[in-house]
């Protein structure tokens, strides 16, 4: 599968909410996809729609467990964010404010993994990080916060410098 | 019953223990979104993570109804300089 189609599919196949709100700033909605998004839950949709679901139930089943799966998730990229919705569409005020502070700090590149596609992982992060709320920010694999204190750390400058220091943005980018 | 605000305060207060709370009720009553300023000398020294930590393991049970909780913690010296900040 591409890899804009893959990050796509939670916006496709997930809900009709994050449907809609893809649907609203496209020029041109594709109603093929909002046509599909309607047969969420059903084993008889496309492949491309339930890959992401099926990989990790499948792991959860497996040798790996949830807290691997989610160390390994961590590891997956600098800068992970569990949050509900995904970064182009978040479905929740306090996950949409962490991915607009990480844009105003210039970060281009980080994953976003959608904890309403899947329970397992909702309630695994809450037990893997001890925190009680979603969205859950990590760098570097560490856990940094959710939405209070990445806001926080944002108006200090901590943030910014923890960024650079850990070499995800570059010390020349400037936070807008 | 959902948790009020007053009850929120006072939970926070005995279990952190912090000096002062300040609770909001953000639902219009229905108990499910606070926003809470939390002052305590326990915070001194402590980074952000920690504090936010110490105020939710006081709130492990609470939390399950709780559906949103937006906290500042402040040590007694920060909420002093904030206070007179907005005044």
């Amino acid at each position: 599968m591409n890899p804009t189609l893959a990050r796509q599919l939670p916006l496709l196949r997930g809900n009709v909410h994050a449907v809609r709100a893809q649907t609203r700033v496209a020029v041109r909605p594709n109603f093929a996809s909002v046509r599909r998004s309607f047969s969420v839950d059903n084993d008889d949709s496309h492949d491309d729609f339930k890959t992401i679901r099926k990989k990790y139930e499948a792991k959860d089943k497996g040798s790996g467990n949830v807290k691997d799966l989610i160390a390994e998730t961590i590891a997956s990229k600098p800068v992970v964010v569990f949050m509900k919705g995904t970064p182009s569409a978040p479905q929740c005020g306090f996950s949409a404010t962490v991915v607009r502070i990480l844009q105003m700090q210039g970060l281009k590149d980080f994953k976003g993994v959608n904890v309403l596609e899947d329970d397992t992982i909702r309630n695994g992060i809450k037990e893997y990080t001890n925190w009680p709320t979603i969205p859950q920010v990590f760098v570097n694999k560490e856990f940094i916060g959710g939405c209070d204190i990445m806001r926080s750390m944002h108006e200090s400058g901590e943030l910014k410098t923890l960024l650079q220091e850990s070499g995800v943005i570059s010390a020349t980018a400037e936070a807008k | 019953m959902p948790i009020s605000v007053e009850q929120l305060e006072s939970i926070i207060k005995e279990r952190v223990p912090a000096e002062t709370v300040i609770a909001e009720d953000e639902s219009s009553g229905c108990g499910a979104k606070f926003s809470v300023i939390v002052v305590s000398s326990h915070f001194v020294g402590k980074p952000l993570l920690d504090r936010h930590r110490l105020v939710n393991d006081s709130l492990k049970e609470e939390l399950k109804s709780i559906h949103a909780l937006t906290l500042k913690t402040w040590t007694p010296e920060q909420y002093e300089k904030k206070k007179n900040e907005t005044q």
